[in-house]
């Protein structure tokens, strides 16, 4: 091996990762992402320490973005376990997007034909709603892949596309829509989810959430099953594990997730209580793609995934505060995710590898 | 003219590994053009590494390579078949999609850019004439058996103009038909002036018949080197083994039982779909090992999918203990009492992310004594996995280790462990020792004669035909997908086995 | 009716541009899932650039924007040994960020000193798109170099014994696949759209993605793929330009491609297609290439 490649190191295959190496990695490639991302702040005019204290001060301060930050770090919580689950099974389930919205319809539905009734009801009936619709759409996906073979990446992201059309559908001009121009009408006030701790109680179910699959996975004996699955569809095959099933099924569970945050989302922000224009609910509809993410940082463990999607959303949330508060120009928000979906992406390399320094010959 | 000048010379090669181990020891050979030289040496005498570092896969630590008299140091294959060294691996480095051409052709210096198929067909054509290949260069690799794609394998280093050929195993993938006019072709090299060097472990007699020198190495060291004239097959395999006493197994004296197994007029696909198996029937009685002997590609791995439940059968029918289990799942089958051994061992006899516990958890994860309520007792799987590491003897630093860091032998041991207690009736085995040192094989000989004594049938699959009559009550050598007879242990010999196995003798004989 | 066929043959051309690419990375063994994210950087750069210097060198610079990251996969993916779906999946999420970020602030039309050059109406890239098709169709079957791409793809290390330099073909060929994806990415934003508005890719990438495995790593068959789902596609957008009285909504029918491919891709799994598929899929696919 000679190219790209700095003569005196050499590659060593890692045979097995420690979480504590895990952390050690995830935490040094953050670390290159901000020394990255310093490069465009001072670009923009911006001095980088002051700019990462205005985004943290922001994003964890009560009074100002806390709420937020929680809110969409555990929107992200959802889609990451969306995405762990079938992941477990090495399934790629990159279609949180399309079940998110499935989720959303299925949740307003509800909220829209039962006005009136009481919170106490209405809210778990929307939740269950947005599941079950996320878990059809996710099982979709699952029956193409494990009864009809067919390749799950492409197949879940034709899905979110037509899901993204589908709440389109029913938002811009159609049944739903609001009096404002192309967003749905608003949900009713029974519908909106109660707020704990400065943070929607919908959060709270992502963290119990993550405590049950992290059981599940870890102790069931269908937990056994999926993650035998996802390390050798062979060896599953070996001792009677039936894949057609598994896959039908943690695309399933992986979908209700994805779905019940469509309650989260729309009902846990004051900002919200409806569904906004396309090019906003598909802004937020991208964000799930960050579930993909975090859970291959964290190698699926989904209690490991809390701090991380809290950390994401405090990034999502405090760097609004460079476009507001310093003037800095749009979308710089949006390139600090993306500088660090890259650096997540660059340091994956030391999941199986570690540097050595070798003495030339 | 001959004798003088060596075409290859090699000088005190010393290769270490990593953890100490001297795969060569100053090891010198000396090949004379056109002379066909084999080098014998039994698994692990480090005819792999030899043969990688004349190849330039390996470099040496010491030693040095001489080609027509000049030192050369090969960096990597490309080097070494630059100067004229061609190399034919038992493991094809061979392209399946591509046709035959393609493959000779790719990579060669010659080859135009825009590739001018009709000159490259004529003059590898000329080539197959010259030296009595008949082969399809419109065929694709993969539908080609073994010993073609071992044509080809040569005919790329022809092509590509190698004075000195490494055959690696050349005549185990051949059939007896085979094997014939593959000795005319290496003869018929020798004319051309073109050294051959076969690297051989098995099948002595053959090589033994049209080659001039013979180098044999054990343990990394030359250990004798003679003109063939002067060598007879017995000296040889006794340099080959050296003094090591090989291990005799006392096959335990079981009673006979009733029938476990009866398979009827079986047949399957390959997962190439090709008909694989041919209708194969035999049955398996209580203490009885069933032996089936074949090169691999035979029909012998559907036929143990197909019983094990991971292949649907195209025809025929599976009776366990009296009831047919042909549409039986794998999962019912195992809670029956059929176990598996499967020859691969990691990724699928063995998961190498998973810790012992969780790999022994494979056997039991769905018995209701190791869990409540779909979750499992992990406290009492523990204690279980604790009991069938000792029992079966795995190494390892604790039961929490990785099972990606266990040796090949302790791999197979804990895959053992994992299956065999867990089995009442019927054990498969695929070939549970390939790739094995000799104290693990002895190991799992024995596990397999235990579950024998236990009353147990046992199917046992193996390309190794001194296993399968050392351990068999029956064997069946299987060929094309047919068992070309059965025999009992007291009536099978070796030579004629094996002579099955190739496909010589057909069932009426 | 002209009109309607220009606009499908110019989305045609954006699919073609980006799936031939894709496809010859495919071919060297390396699955680049990142085609929208090098879509959206072409296209930005593209427009960008053209917004300075005009519009050849936008699709110029579009082209060697994708190329850059075309390099980048290929250092993740070949070097460093990332999964190659996750290393196309960042690159993506990266685009859509830097994308947001860089172009966003240009939102609007070309100034109208900025056309894009027509040959009856259809623009050369139209042209240059089936003759990369064609050329590439040629070099994978006609030529030495394409036969060693072809064997890189299927089984590298038989490659490397004969003498294939398997990491440098894999370079190449992602690079030249992300080229032709940031080239279609700048087609798209200079002459389809001819203006800049909030990621407008829309999920043309993912579909020239999906031709490729159609195509069964067929330049031919994805050619008549990407004229076909160009129709479907610009059809959905503006089916009124077909027929004016079509009942359904405009989103029905702009899921109609996303539920084409899924149909296609039900059909191309299928029992009798699945063994064609698999001699035809690069069998080295997706295999980081570990010599040892």
């Amino acid at each position: 091996m000679v190219y790209l490649q700095l003569p005196k190191l050499k590659r060593e295959r890692l045979i097995v990762l420690t979480g504590k190496e895990a952390v050690l990695i995830s935490i040094s490639s953050l670390i290159v992402a901000f020394i990255i991302f310093s490069g465009f702040l001072m670009l923009e005019g911006a001095t980088p320490t002051e700019a990462y204290g205005h985004i943290f001060t922001f994003a964890f301060d009560p009074k100002l973005g806390l709420s937020t930050t929680l809110h969409r770090g555990f929107f992200i919580l959802f889609s990451t376990l969306a995405f762990i689950v079938p992941m477990s099974a090495g399934l790629w389930n990159i279609g949180m997007e399309g079940q998110f919205y499935l989720g959303t319809i299925g949740a307003f539905a509800v909220a829209y034909s039962l006005p009136n009734l009481d919170p106490a009801l209405l809210i778990p009936l929307m939740i269950t709603s947005g599941a079950l619709f996320g878990a059809g759409y996710g099982a979709l996906a699952g029956f193409l892949r494990g009864k009809l073979n067919v390749n799950e990446v492409v197949a879940t992201l034709m899905l979110n596309n037509i899901a993204f059309w589908l709440v389109y559908l029913l938002t811009v001009g159609g049944p739903w829509a609001g009096i404002a121009e192309s967003t749905s009408r608003p949900l009713p006030a029974s519908a909106r989810a109660p707020i704990i701790w400065n943070t929607t109680f919908t959060s709270f179910l992502a963290i119990g959430i993550a405590i049950l699959l992290y059981i599940f996975l870890k102790y069931s004996s269908l937990g056994y099953q999926i993650r035998v699955l996802g390390n050798s569809s062979v060896a599953a095959k070996h001792i009677g594990i039936s894949a057609p099933k598994i896959t039908i099924l943690v695309m399933s569970i992986g979908g209700a997730i994805a779905g019940a945050a469509g309650y989260h989302m729309w009902a846990g922000d004051p900002a919200f209580y409806m569904i906004p224009r396309p090019e906003a609910y598909k802004a937020i509809g991208d964000l799930t793609y960050w579930g993909i993410l975090i859970g291959l940082v964290c190698l699926l463990n989904s209690l490991a995934a809390i701090p991380f999607t809290v950390f994401i959303g405090s990034i999502l949330v405090g760097s609004t505060v460079l476009v507001r508060r310093l003037r800095l120009p749009f979308g710089l928000d949006v390139l600090f995710l993306g500088v660090i979906s890259l650096t997540f992406v660059a340091f994956q390399f030391f999941h199986n590898y570690r540097i050595r320094r070798i003495r030339r010959e | 003219m001959k004798a003088d000048a060596p075409i290859l010379e090699v000088r005190g090669i010393t290769k270490r590994f990593p953890g100490g181990v001297v795969a060569l020891d100053h090891v010198d050979l000396e090949i004379r053009p056109g002379e066909i030289h084999a080098v014998l040496g039994e698994n692990g005498a480090g005819k792999t590494t030899l043969m990688n570092i004349l190849f330039g896969v390996l470099q040496p630590d010491e030693g040095e390579i001489y080609i027509n008299g000049r030192r050369v140091r090969f960096r990597s294959p490309l080097d070494a078949m630059n100067m004229g060294i061609g190399m034919v691996h038992q493991i094809r480095k061979l392209i399946p999609a591509h046709t035959v051409l393609e493959n000779i052709i790719l990579g060669h210096p010659k080859t135009e850019s825009i590739i001018n198929l009709k000159k490259a067909r004529e003059e590898v054509k000329a080539l197959c004439e010259k030296y009595g290949f008949n082969i399809d260069l419109d065929a694709r690799v993969w539908q080609l058996s073994a010993g073609e794609q071992q044509v080809v394998e040569i005919l790329r280093a022809l092509y590509r103009g190698a004075k000195i050929l490494i055959l690696d195993e050349p005549t185990t993938v051949l059939t007896p038909s085979e094997v014939e006019s593959f000795l005319n072709s290496m003869k018929a090299m020798t004319k051309e002036e073109i050294a051959t060097i076969p690297f051989v472990t098995h099948k002595l007699p053959e090589v033994f018949a049209v080659c001039d020198r013979i180098t044999v190495l054990r343990r990394g060291k030359v250990v004798k080197r003679l003109g063939t004239k002067e060598a007879t097959m017995k000296a040889l395999a006794e340099y080959m083994v050296g003094r090591e006493v090989l291990f005799k197994l006392e096959k335990p004296k079981v009673e006979i039982g009733e029938e476990i197994l009866r398979v009827e007029n079986l047949s399957a696909l390959s997962d190439k779909g090709v008909l694989a198996l041919k209708g194969v029937s035999f049955s398996i009685r209580e203490g009885e090992i069933f032996g089936i002997a074949g090169i691999a590609g035979n029909g012998q791995q559907e036929l143990a999918e197909v019983i094990a439940g991971l292949r649907k059968p195209l025809g025929g029918r599976i009776i366990f203990q009296g009831r047919d289990i042909t549409n039986a799942s794998v999962l019912e089958r195992m809670k029956m009492g059929i176990g598996y051994i499967p020859p691969e061992r990691l990724g699928v006899g063995a998961i190498g992310n998973f810790s012992l516990v969780e790999n022994i958890l494979m056997s039991i994860y769905f018995d209701h004594e190791f869990s409540s309520k779909g979750f499992l007792s992990y406290k009492k799987i523990r204690e279980y996995a604790k009991k069938i590491i000792s029992e079966f003897e795995v190494v390892a630093p604790s039961i929490d280790t990785k099972a990606a860091h266990l040796s090949g032998g302790n791999l197979q041991r804990l895959i053992l462990g994992r299956v065999i207690p867990r089995t009442s009736k019927l054990l498969i085995a695929n070939s549970p020792t390939v790739g094995l040192d000799i104290a693990a094989t002895e190991a799992v000989r024995n596990r397999i004669l235990k579950c024998k004594e236990r009353g147990m049938g046992v199917l046992l699959i193996s390309e190794d035909l001194d296993e399968v009559l050392e351990l068999s009550d029956s064997i069946a050598p299987i060929y094309e997908g047919r068992f070309v007879r059965i025999l009992s242990a007291v009536e099978a010999k070796k030579e004629v086995v094996g002579a099955m196995m190739a496909g010589a003798l057909s069932g009426g004989g | 009716m002209w009109p309607f066929i220009i606009r499908s043959l110019e989305v045609a051309t954006i699919l073609l541009l980006a799936a031939i690419g894709e496809l010859l990375t495919q071919r060297s063994g390396i699955i680049n899932v990142g085609i929208e994210g090098l879509m959206l950087l072409g296209a930005a750069s593209g427009f960008l650039a053209a917004l300075i210097w005009g519009i050849v060198p936008g699709y110029v610079v579009g082209m060697i924007m994708g190329a850059l990251f075309g390099l980048l996969h290929a250092v993740l993916s070949i070097t460093l040994r990332v999964n190659q779906v996750v290393s196309g999946m960042g690159i993506w999420l990266f685009a859509m960020g830097f994308v947001t970020y860089w172009a966003d602030r240009y939102s609007g039309p070309l100034p109208p000193g900025v056309v894009s050059l027509r040959i009856y109406g259809l623009s050369p890239l139209f042209f240059i798109g089936i003759a990369a098709v064609f050329i590439i169709w040629f070099i994978l079957s006609k030529t030495h170099l394409g036969l060693k791409i072809r064997s890189t793809g299927e089984n590298p290390f038989a490659a490397e014994v004969s003498g294939v330099k398997v990491i440098r073909i894999r370079y190449a060929c992602t690079i030249i696949g992300g080229a032709l994806s940031g080239l279609a990415g700048a087609f798209l934003s200079l002459t389809y759209l001819g203006t800049w508005s909030h990621l407008p890719t829309k999920g043309l990438g993912w579909i020239a993605f999906a031709l490729v495995m159609f195509s069964l790593w067929r330049p031919q068959i994805l050619l008549g793929g990407a004229i076909l789902f160009g129709f479907v596609w610009q059809f959905a957008i503006s089916p009124e330009s077909v027929y004016a009285g079509i009942p359904a909504p405009l989103p029905i029918l702009r899921m109609l491609p996303f539920i084409v491919t899924i149909v296609l891709l039900v059909i191309i799994s299928s029992e009798r297609f699945r063994r064609k598929w698999w001699l035809a899929k690069p069998e080295a696919l997706g295999v980081p290439y570990i010599k040892e």
